[in-house]
C-alpha cells in the first residue's frame, strides 16, 4: 500500500505579505471556525468514501499562517484526519507558523497534539528588508519564536529566508544566513525572491519604487550559501533545502515534501488545495466563503474521490504527463535524484529509452551528473534546474 | 441588360480615406445587402483584413439601383486597397471600369496615394468622380479640400461632392454622379468574345476563378474557352456575378463584370492579365495587359523546426493561389538548413504573408531582415543578380555593385520639411525639387535607394512629421554604389542569415548599432556568446552576452505542481520560437534586428 501525505491549507494571514501571491486572505479571521469545520467534513467526506485503508505519513498545515488556528482548531483536524485515515506511527506533522503570531504555550499545547515539527516563517533578519517585504514581524520576534518552540521540546523545526531582495547585495545577504544558522535551526528552506503579477512588490515595482532583482547577484548568494551551509554542516538535498542530521545519523528532511518531490500520492483539504492522489490532480476552490458554502450544503451527487465537493478542478494525469512530473520534481532532489531502477520499476520503462539522448546532452553541457544508477543535477545545474527540467516535460 | 445601362467603377484613395465604408453604404442604399447582413467594411472578407481594418486585395460586387431617371442601372463597383505596397491591384481594377470614384479625407487632404492612383485613373483614361469624404469629422475642412482636388484634376471645386460615408450622407449623390458622368462600357456585343482576367483567387472546389470584365461579346456557361496568351483551353465549373458573393448565371454580356470558375488548378494557367476568348480558329487580339506586379523586398523564409520545411512549401503554395505577386524558391542557408527566399511587393506585404503562414497555416518561421534585389557586375565582365546578402560574392572577384534607386514623393504639411529633409539625406536620399499641390503642404521629391525605403523609413517619417506625412515611391533604375558586406559572427561562426548590404560609409556605424542590438536580443546561454561584426575582412565591432547563471524555479508551495509545470511548458515554447545556430539559440527578433537600427 502506497504511503499518502495530508496538506491542508488555511488561507487566513493578518497583514498580505508585499510578495506573496499564494491563496491567503487578510480580514477573514471570523470564518476561522466555520472553516475549519468544513475541513474537518471534507476530511471525513473522503475519509468515508475512499477504498481501502489511506496510510499517512505526514501532515502538513500550510498557508497562509496555520499558526493563527487555535490549539483546540488544530486538534478538531488533526482528529479528523486519524479517524479518516491510517495514521502511522511517528507521522511527520508540520505547522508553518509566522514569529509573532504564537507563544509558548500554543508551542507546547501543539505538541501535546502530536505536531512534530515547525516551519517558521523568518524569511530576513535585516528591518529594512522585512520592510520591502511587509512581514509584520521584526528579528526579535523570530528569536522569541524559536526560543519557544524549542522549550515546548520540538526537535524538528525549518526556518524559510528569502535571498535575492531589489538592492539586496551579498554582503547583506551573508548577514541574515548568519543570523538565520544562529537560531540553530534543523532544517532551512532559501528562496529566491520573485516578483509575481498581481502582488503589491510587482505594483511597485512597475511605478519604478523598486528596482529590478538583480540575477546575477542573486546567483552570487546562492552558491555563496550552498557552501556556507555545508560548512555548517547542513546536507543539500533539494535545490532550496538543506537539512541536518539527528543524532542516530538520519537526515532531518522534510517527509512531507520528499512526497512531492517524488512523485507520490497526497490528499490536499481546504480552500485552493492541491491534491494529487489515485493519478488525479485535484484543486479546492479558492475563496474560503465558497469554500464553507460548498462544504455545508453537501450536493447530492456524489463525487468521485479524490474530488470533493470543494473540488474546482480535477484533471487525470496520463502516463506521459506522470513521467515528465516524475522528472521534474524528482531532479530538484540533488542527492537522491532520479533513480534508473526505481524509474523502471514505476512505469515500465527504460529512462534512457524514455529520453533518447537528452542525458547524455544534459552531461554534456555539465548540468547532469550520471553515475549508471541515477542522474542527478551537477552543482552548476542546481542554479539552471529549469534548463533541464524542460526537457524532461 | 443593354450596356447602356451599366457602369462600371471602382473606388481609389489614399489609405483609410474611406473606401470600405463608401462601398458599404452603396451595399446598403442599393439593397444588395440588406441592412441585417450588413456589418463595417463588408467587402473587407479576410481576417486580416478585418482585423488590420484594411483592405490588402480588391473585390468586387454588382448592384443594381434605380436612379433618378426611374431606370435601373447595373453597377459594377470595386473596392480597392490604399496601401502603397498594393498599387498594382489598383491598377489591374481600373483596367476593368469606365470611372473611379476617387476619395479624399476632409481633414487629411491630399495624400501620397491619392495622387498615385489618380494618376493610375487618369492614365487609364478613366471618368474621375472627385468626393470629399469625412465631412461629419470635427476637423473637416470640406471646402478647402475640395478646392485642392479641383485645382489638381482641373474641374469646378462645385462638381466635388462633399460625404460622410460613415453617416450615409450625400452618398445617393455619389451613385447619381457615377451614373451620369462615368461612360456605359463600349463594347461590341457582336464582336468575338474578349473577357480580360483583372484578378483571381482559388477555390478548393472550382479551381481559379478568373475575375473578368467582357469587353467584346458574351459568353454562356456552357461556352468553351480559351486563354489568348497561355493558350489554356477550359470549360468553366460555373460562371456568375459577385452580389457580393459568387452568385451563378447563364450568362456575362459585352460590358458587364463578374467571375469564371475555370477548374484550373494553378493561377498560372489563368493568369491575371490575359485574355479569354472562345475557342476557335481566328483568335481575336488580346487585350493590352497589365504590368505584371514585381516583387521589391526579398526574404527568407524558413521553419524553425527542419521537419516543418513540406508544410511552409505547401502553405507557400496555397498563398501564392491567391497572390500572384508573392514568389519564391528554395534557398538554403548554413545558419537555417532549408527555406525560401520570397519576394514581396513591400514590407507590409511581407508582414502580411509572415502573419498569414502563422496564423492560418499554424507554421513557426523564422524570417531574415529584407533586402533588396543587387545586380553585381563581376571582374570576369559577368553580371549577377542577388536577392540576398549572403550571396554576395567574394569582394575581391567583384568589379561593381549596383542597387536599386527609386523616386520618392513625401507629402507632408509643411512645417515638417525639416525633419523630413534630414531622414531623408540621413538614407542617402538625394533632394530633386518641391511642389506645394496645396496650401499649407509641400510634396518633396527625391532619389533613394530602396535598401534604405524599407528599413524602417516610413516609420521614422511618421514619428517626425507626427503622422502627417505620407509617401509613394517607384523603381528608377539600378545604381552602382560604394556598398560592402556587413558580416555577422556568433560564437566566432558567420551566420549568413545576419549579414546585410550596406553603403562603406556606414559599415562602421552599422556594425556597433547591429552588435549592440543583437547582444540585447540573443537570451543569456549557457556559455559567454561572442558576438562580432565585420566588413571588408576586418572586425569592427564587438560585444559578449554574458552566459546565464540562475535559472531554477523556487519551491512548490502546497503541492502545486500544475504551476509550474505551466511555467516550465511556457519556458519550452518560448525555445521553439528561436533557431539553434550551432549551439547558440536565437530568437526571431535578432534575424530582424536590422531593421530596428534606425536613428540611434
Ligand atoms: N468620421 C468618419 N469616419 C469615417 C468615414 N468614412 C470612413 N470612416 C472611418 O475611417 C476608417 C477607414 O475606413 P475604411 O473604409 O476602412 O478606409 P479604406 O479607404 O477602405 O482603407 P484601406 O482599405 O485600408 O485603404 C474607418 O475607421 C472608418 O470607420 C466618415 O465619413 N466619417
Ligand atoms: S505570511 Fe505567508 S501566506 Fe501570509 S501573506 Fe505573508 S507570505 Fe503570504
Ligand atoms: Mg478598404
Amino acid at each position: 500500500m502506497t504511503e499518502t501525505s495530508v496538506y491542508i491549507h488555511i488561507p487566513f494571514c493578518t497583514h498580505r505579505c508585499g510578495y506573496c501571491d499564494f491563496n491567503t486572505y487578510e480580514g477573514l479571521a471570523a470564518l476561522i471556525p466555520a472553516y475549519v469545520d468544513a475541513v474537518v467534513k471534507e476530511i471525513r467526506y473522503v475519509g468515508e468514501r475512499v477504498l481501502g485503508p489511506v496510510v499517512v505519513q505526514s501532515i502538513f498545515l500550510g498557508g497562509g499562517t496555520p499558526s493563527l488556528l487555535s490549539a483546540a482548531q488544530v486538534e478538531a483536524i488533526l482528529r479528523a484526519v486519524g479517524e479518516a485515515f491510517l495514521v502511522l506511527p511517528g507521522c511527520e506533522i508540520t505547522l508553518e507558523a509566522n514569529p509573532g503570531t504564537v507563544t509558548s504555550g500554543y508551542f507546547r499545547a501543539l505538541r501535546s497534539l502530536g505536531v512534530n515539527r515547525i516551519s517558521m516563517g523568518v524569511q530576513s533578519s535585516r528591518p529594512q528588508e522585512l520592510t520591502i517585504l511587509e512581514r509584520e514581524h521584526d528579528f526579535g520576534a523570530a528569536i522569541q519564536a524559536m526560543k519557544f518552540c524549542r522549550e515546548a521540546g520540538f526537535q524538528n523545526v525549518s526556518i524559510d529566508l528569502i535571498f535575492g531582495l531589489p538592492a539586496q547585495q551579498l554582503a547583506h545577504w551573508q548577514r541574515v544566513l548568519e543570523d538565520g544558522l544562529a537560531l540553530n535551526p534543523d532544517h532551512i528552506s532559501l528562496y529566491a525572491l520573485s516578483i509575481e503579477h498581481g502582488t503589491p512588490m510587482q505594483r511597485m515595482f512597475s511605478r519604478g519604487l523598486i528596482e529590478e532583482i538583480d540575477q546575477d547577484a542573486a546567483a552570487d548568494m546562492y552558491e555563496w550559501s550552498m557552501n556556507r551551509l555545508a560548512e555548517a554542516g547542513f546536507c543539500h538535498y533539494e535545490i532550496s533545502n538543506w537539512a541536518k542530521r539527528d543524532e542516530q545519523n538520519h537526515l532531518m528532511a522534510s517527509l512531507h515534501n520528499l512526497q512531492y518531490w517524488r512523485n507520490q500520492p497526497y490528499l490536499g483539504f481546504g480552500a485552493g488545495a492541491h491534491g494529487y492522489f489515485a493519478n488525479v490532480r485535484t484543486v479546492g476552490v479558492l475563496a474560503p466563503g465558497s469554500y464553507v458554502a460548498r462544504m455545508r450544503s453537501l450536493p447530492v451527487r456524489e463525487r468521485a474521490i479524490p474530488r470533493t465537493p470543494a473540488t474546482a478542478a480535477a484533471k487525470a494525469v496520463d502516463r506521459q504527463d506522470e513521467i515528465g512530473e516524475t522528472m521534474m520534481m524528482g531532479l530538484r532532489l540533488l542527492e537522491e535524484g532520479v533513480s534508473r531502477p526505481k524509474f523502471l520499476a514505476r512505469f515500465d520503462k527504460d529512462l534512457d529509452t524514455a529520453f533518447p539522448g537528452v542525458i547524455r546532452e544534459l552531461e554534456k553541457q555539465g548540468l547532469l551528473e550520471d553515475d549508471g544508477e541515477r542522474i542527478r543535477l551537477s552543482r552548476r545545474g542546481r542554479v539552471l534546474g529549469n534548463r533541464v527540467f524542460v526537457r524532461f516535460v | 441588360m443593354s450596356q447602356e445601362h451599366i457602369r462600371n467603377f471602382c473606388i481609389i484613395a489614399h489609405i483609410d480615406h474611406g473606401k470600405s465604408t463608401l462601398a458599404d453604404r452603396m451595399l446598403q442604399l442599393t439593397g444588395t445587402i440588406s441592412d441585417r447582413d450588413m456589418q463595417a467594411q463588408v467587402l473587407d472578407t479576410m481576417d486580416l483584413e478585418r482585423e488590420k481594418g484594411v483592405t490588402i486585395k480588391a473585390s468586387a460586387v454588382r448592384m443594381a439601383h434605380t436612379a433618378s431617371d426611374g431606370r435601373v442601372y447595373e453597377l459594377n463597383l470595386i473596392d480597392t486597397p490604399g496601401h502603397v505596397d498594393f498599387g498594382y491591384e489598383v491598377s489591374r481594377a481600373l483596367m476593368a471600369c469606365e470611372g473611379a470614384v476617387l476619395v479624399v479625407d476632409a481633414s487629411q487632404g491630399l495624400e501620397a496615394q491619392t495622387l498615385a492612383n489618380l494618376y493610375l485613373a487618369l492614365e487609364a483614361d478613366l471618368e474621375i468622380i472627385p468626393v470629399v469624404n469625412k465631412i461629419d469629422l470635427p476637423a473637416a475642412r470640406p471646402d478647402e479640400v475640395a478646392e485642392e482636388i479641383a485645382a489638381l484634376i482641373g474641374v469646378d471645386a462645385a462638381t466635388v461632392l462633399q460625404i460622410s460615408a460613415k453617416e450615409g450622407t450625400g452618398v445617393a449623390e455619389v451613385l447619381e454622379a457615377v451614373i451620369a458622368r462615368v461612360p456605359p462600357p463600349a463594347g461590341d456585343e457582336n464582336a468575338p468574345l474578349r473577357a480580360l482576367v483583372f484578378d483571381s483567387h482559388y477555390d478548393s472546389y472550382k479551381g481559379v476563378v478568373a475575375y473578368v470584365r467582357v469587353v467584346d461579346g458574351g459568353l454562356r456557361h456552357t461556352d468553351e474557352l480559351h486563354h489568348i496568351a497561355t493558350h489554356i483551353t477550359f470549360k468553366p465549373v460555373e460562371i456568375g456575378t459577385f452580389a457580393p458573393d459568387m452568385r451563378p448565371a447563364a450568362e456575362l454580356k459585352s460590358g458587364e463584370v463578374g467571375y469564371i470558375a475555370t477548374g484550373l488548378k494553378t493561377v498560372a494557367e489563368s493568369r491575371v492579365g490575359d485574355t479569354i476568348t472562345h475557342k476557335a480558329k481566328d483568335l481575336p487580339h488580346a487585350l493590352p495587359g497589365y504590368r505584371e506586379p514585381k516583387p521589391m523586398v526579398f526574404a527568407g523564409i524558413y521553419p524553425v523546426e527542419g521537419e516543418e520545411y513540406g508544410e511552409l512549401k505547401d502553405a507557400l503554395e496555397k498563398l501564392q493561389l491567391n497572390d500572384a505577386s508573392l514568389v519564391y524558391q528554395p534557398e538554403t542557408s548554413q545558419a537555417l538548413n532549408f527555406g525560401f527566399r520570397c519576394g514581396f511587393l513591400g514590407m507590409f506585404h511581407m508582414e502580411i504573408i509572415q502573419e498569414r503562414l502563422e496564423r492560418e497555416y499554424d507554421l513557426d518561421i523564422i524570417v531574415t531582415a529584407p533586402s533588396v534585389e543587387y545586380e553585381v557586375l563581376m571582374k570576369d565582365g559577368k553580371t549577377i543578380t542577388i536577392e540576398s546578402p549572403a550571396k554576395l560574392p567574394d569582394e575581391g572577384d567583384i568589379q561593381e555593385i549596383r542597387e536599386p534607386w527609386m523616386t520618392l514623393q513625401i507629402y507632408t504639411p509643411t512645417e515638417f520639411y525639416g525633419p523630413v529633409m534630414e531622414l531623408a539625406t540621413k538614407r542617402r536620399g538625394i533632394y530633386l525639387n518641391e511642389e506645394y499641390p496645396s496650401h499649407n503642404r509641400v510634396q518633396l521629391n527625391y532619389e533613394i535607394p530602396l535598401s534604405e525605403l524599407i528599413i524602417d523609413f516610413f516609420d521614422g517619417l511618421k514619428s517626425r512629421t507626427k503622422g502627417y506625412a505620407s509617401m509613394d515611391y517607384h523603381f528608377k533604375e539600378y545604381r552602382a554604389e560604394d556598398l560592402t558586406k556587413l558580416e555577422v559572427l556568433v560564437n566566432n561562426e558567420p551566420v549568413d542569415a545576419l549579414a546585410a548590404i550596406v553603403h562603406k560609409d556606414h559599415a562602421f556605424h552599422k556594425g556597433q548599432a547591429l552588435v549592440s542590438k543583437l547582444k540585447d536580443l540573443i537570451p543569456r546561454q549557457l556559455f559567454v556568446v561572442p558576438i562580432q561584426a565585420s566588413a571588408s575582412g576586418r572586425i569592427i565591432s564587438r560585444a559578449n552576452v554574458k552566459a546565464v547563471r540562475k535559472d531554477v524555479l523556487a519551491k512548490c508551495y502546497g503541492g502545486d505542481i500544475t504551476r509550474k509545470k505551466k511555467l516550465l511548458e511556457k519556458q519550452k515554447k518560448g525555445k521553439k520560437r528561436m533557431k539553434m545556430i550551432g549551439s547558440v539559440e536565437i530568437p526571431q527578433e535578432a534575424f530582424l534586428a536590422v531593421l530596428r537600427l534606425s536613428d540611434e
